[in-house]
């Protein structure tokens, strides 16, 4: 019952992203209803612009019920909100996840998030974080003070 | 020429009253359609509207507010969800 919201939902995503893909956004590798690899761009005139990153985004037969679990892989921004094993600090990712909220949403608060930084440097928290943190970033418990940055 | 009218079959279509080739936020199906689990649109798949005026399709609605996560609260608007009248 779930796998047919799950796959119909993600089909319709995948065919979105590929006709009408935003800027800077780019389908790296979408094979499976597992994970999805996708390219980021840092947009001209920001702290990133120049830059490419990767974001991985796995999903759970509950997708879109619960969020996907997403992590920057290979070369990580330097973000104060992005810590150093490409786990990212956003909370439409975990407590304020909604199933309107989508990869292509999720993308661009992403790209949003880079666009907006002034000053690149690593969370302050970084070397404790990635000592202690689990694989995935959805079982970490999160503390969302400010959403400025 | 008179005509004499022996019988007759009326035909009638309904719609959803929502604007035209919307989608249901959850599934992104039209809400003409039917959520991801039916087979046929209509009175078996129906819409359900919030007090906050967000529609969707009923079973998908209803599956989210099932789920922890969604704390009984709207996708749209992460307010309590209380169902229109």
């Amino acid at each position: 019952m779930s796998m047919a919201l799950f796959t119909k939902r993600l089909a319709k995503e995948l065919s979105d992203l590929k006709i009408n893909p935003p800027v800077g956004i780019e389908i790296e590798e979408a094979e499976t209803f597992k994970s999805w690899k996708l390219n980021l761009d840092g947009v001209d005139g920001t702290l990133y612009a120049g830059e490419r990153f990767a974001l991985e985004f796995r999903f759970s037969p509950n997708y879109p019920m619960e969020s996907p679990e997403v992590v920057f892989v290979g070369n990580i921004p330097i973000h104060p909100h992005i810590y150093s094993n490409g786990h990212i600090c956003l909370n439409v990712l975990y407590n304020q996840w909604s199933p309107v909220l989508s990869v292509r949403s999720i993308c661009l608060s992403i790209q949003s998030m880079l666009s907006s930084c002034t000053c690149k440097e690593p969370p302050p928290d970084n070397s404790h974080y990635i000592r202690t943190a689990r694989s995935s970033p959805k079982l970490t418990q999160w503390s969302f003070h400010d959403d400025s940055v | 020429m008179k005509v004499k009218i022996k019988s007759w079959n009326s035909v009638a279509i309904w719609k959803w009253d929502v604007p035209n080739e919307e989608v249901c936020g959850i599934c992104r199906v039209a809400f003409d359609g039917c959520c991801s689990t039916c087979k046929t649109p209509g009175d078996d798949c129906p819409l359900i509207w919030g007090e906050c005026s967000h529609v969707f399709h009923m079973h998908c609605l209803l599956r989210w507010l099932a789920t922890e996560g969604s704390r009984g609260q709207c996708p749209m608007d992460r307010k309590a969800w209380v169902t229109a009248k």
